[in-house]
């Protein structure tokens, strides 16, 4: 048996591939190693929900053989890999974060895991959530069954949410790489806190069948990894038409960054009051300096801003009208009562009331604003803003105050997550600095389907920087 | 059924103890409740002051 040393528990898919077919390690020796870690460190950040030690090891052997054979699935075969615990895995308890499903068992496996099952990539747990992806609106980090989701870069604050864990455990070298969900901001969110690159796909790229519905016209699974590449490789797996998923695109991904545009080609809009007003200011001399990474990249910068929507409004209307009718079993059965967070049960309670003509309306909205933010991508690929204007917020911080004093006139970017939600447009997340030694990330966002676009930016940032491969300081 | 006064008797003690044991909304609860309604009011009136033309149809079948 091959020692596991640290710099492994941090190290990207090409290494640990190479390190398996090179035979350093075995895929037992990884689950082995990575569940172990998983185990003892993850409740240390509230980000384990279910471990699957045993299962993780019996999947290990399988893929041993595979390797020993000269079957090679591609670079995910033996690498461990975590879930947010909405996502169905046969057998096992998917709790969604919520007491009241806190026993609900499925006979059937969520079809990310089956396709990441197909390529020998091993699940070695499942991870932490808000209760119910927070759908219903809450106050505080502790609304989730398994306590608030501990930031590792600092456990006084918040991993973020709603996917807290699949973030958490992929910033302190839990497992390799976590499959996470975003209705609006669950990737993007957890993600900037934690330091941790992450990719929202495109609305219908990746199936979401076995996952808990929040909103069907929102919801999306996406991967948190060690890197951009990383991001590419996983979503070529797990995207893919899917007759099980309704919303699906029937499109699938092939991660092509011998393709990629030059730099020097592409425009990136921005708005300078994100960076230089909304954003907090001990985030901003880190937010120049990446800024000043991409334009040396060679990229143009182009000042834009986003058509004028009531984008959160419309977002909180849509939301309110699935979740009330997805949850109403829950709500009419008192059962809601259970979930941890008073304001979430309220809110949930309350989207009963919403009426038809609201929803009609958001949703009518939401045509134009597709069609309007279809034309603001005419002047430019790319949309460029912090992925957070702020740090983590500490744990027991409530998360619906403002963050107080006269907001800036200029809205910039301010709706860029709820726009881009609506829109369907992918989003990656990049590490781009610190401050108050917390992580701060950029946002880009594109077209819908142009991941390869984000994600060759993604690496040349990366291949310029190095905030992507640093660690928590306990880890 | 015979229903016999003891019958009937336990039947309207269990559901007094039942009815007893329903906790009333906290003041807090119902407050909470009362801000989410608030705010699904605000969104409405944000999308109600957003002009749609007529011939604007929902985006019911959400493709990217």
């Amino acid at each position: 048996m091959a020692s596991i040393g640290t710099d492994t528990f941090f190290a990207p898919l090409s290494e640990l591939n190479a390190g398996l077919k090179a035979g350093e390690f075995s895929a037992e020796d990884l689950a082995r190693a990575f569940s172990e870690r998983l185990q003892q460190l993850g409740p240390r950040y509230n980000a384990l929900a279910l471990p699957l030690h045993q299962e993780a090891l019996r999947r290990a052997k399988e893929v041993d053989k595979d390797i020993k054979l000269q079957r090679f699935r591609g670079p995910l075969q033996g690498i461990p890999y975590g879930v947010k615990d909405l996502l169905a895995f046969a057998g096992q308890p998917t709790t969604w974060g919520a007491r009241p499903y806190a026993g609900q068992v499925f006979d059937y496996n969520a079809t990310v895991i089956q396709k990441l099952s197909a390529v020998g990539a091993v699940l070695a747990g499942k991870l932490s959530m808000v209760e119910l992806a927070g759908g219903g609106g809450y106050r505080f980090p502790s609304a989730s069954l398994t306590g608030p989701g501990l930031n590792p870069w600092d456990r006084s604050r918040w991993s973020g949410g709603s996917s807290s864990g699949s973030a958490a455990a992929v910033a302190a070298g839990l497992v390799p790489f976590a499959i996470g969900s975003e209705t609006s901001g669950s990737i993007v969110t957890p993600a900037s806190f934690c330091g941790v690159t992450a990719l929202r796909p495109t609305y219908g790229l990746v199936s979401r069948h076995g996952a808990m519905a929040l909103s069907w016209t929102l919801d999306k699974l996406g991967p948190f990894a060690r890197c951009a590449e990383d991001c590419g490789l996983i979503l070529q797996v797990i995207a893919g038409k899917d007759s099980k998923d309704p919303g699906s695109a029937g499109k699938s991904f092939y991660y092509t960054p011998q393709y990629a545009r030059p730099m020097k080609d592409l425009r990136v809009g921005y708005a300078p009051a994100d960076f230089a007003e909304w954003a907090e200011p001990a985030t901003r001399p880190a937010f120049d300096a990446a800024i000043a990474v991409l334009k040396a990249s060679g990229v143009q910068f182009v000042e834009t801003k986003l058509p004028d929507f009531p984008y959160g409004a419309a977002l909180s209307t849509i939301l309110a009208g699935e979740m009330g009718s997805i949850f109403e079993p829950l709500i009419a059965s008192g059962k809601v009562d259970e979930l941890a967070d008073k304001p979430q049960i309220a809110g949930l309670k309350a989207s009963l009331e919403l009426s038809a003509k609201d929803y009609l309306k958001a949703m009518r909205l939401r045509r134009l604003m597709q069609e309007e933010v279809g034309k603001l991508f005419g002047s430019v690929d790319v949309l460029l803003a912090p992925g957070r204007a702020t740090i983590a917020s500490k744990i027991d911080q409530a998360l619906d105050r403002g963050p107080g004093g006269t907001p800036p006139k200029d809205p910039g970017f301010r709706s860029i997550i709820p726009m881009g939600n609506l829109a369907g447009l992918p989003a990656l997340v990049l590490p781009c600095g610190f401050a108050e030694n917390m992580p701060i990330a950029l946002q880009v966002v594109g077209v819908p389907f142009s991941e390869n676009t984000l994600l060759a930016i993604g690496r040349e940032f990366q291949s310029r920087t190095d905030w992507h491969k640093r660690r928590p300081p306990a880890a | 059924m015979k229903l016999t006064r003891r019958k009937l008797a336990t039947v309207l003690v269990s559901a007094t103890a039942v009815a007893a044991q329903q906790p009333a909304p906290s003041p807090a609860a119902a407050d909470d409740l009362t801000h989410a309604r608030d705010r699904l009011q605000a969104n409405a009136r944000a999308l109600a002051a957003a002009p749609i033309p007529m011939a604007t149809e929902p985006a019911f079948q959400f493709k990217a």
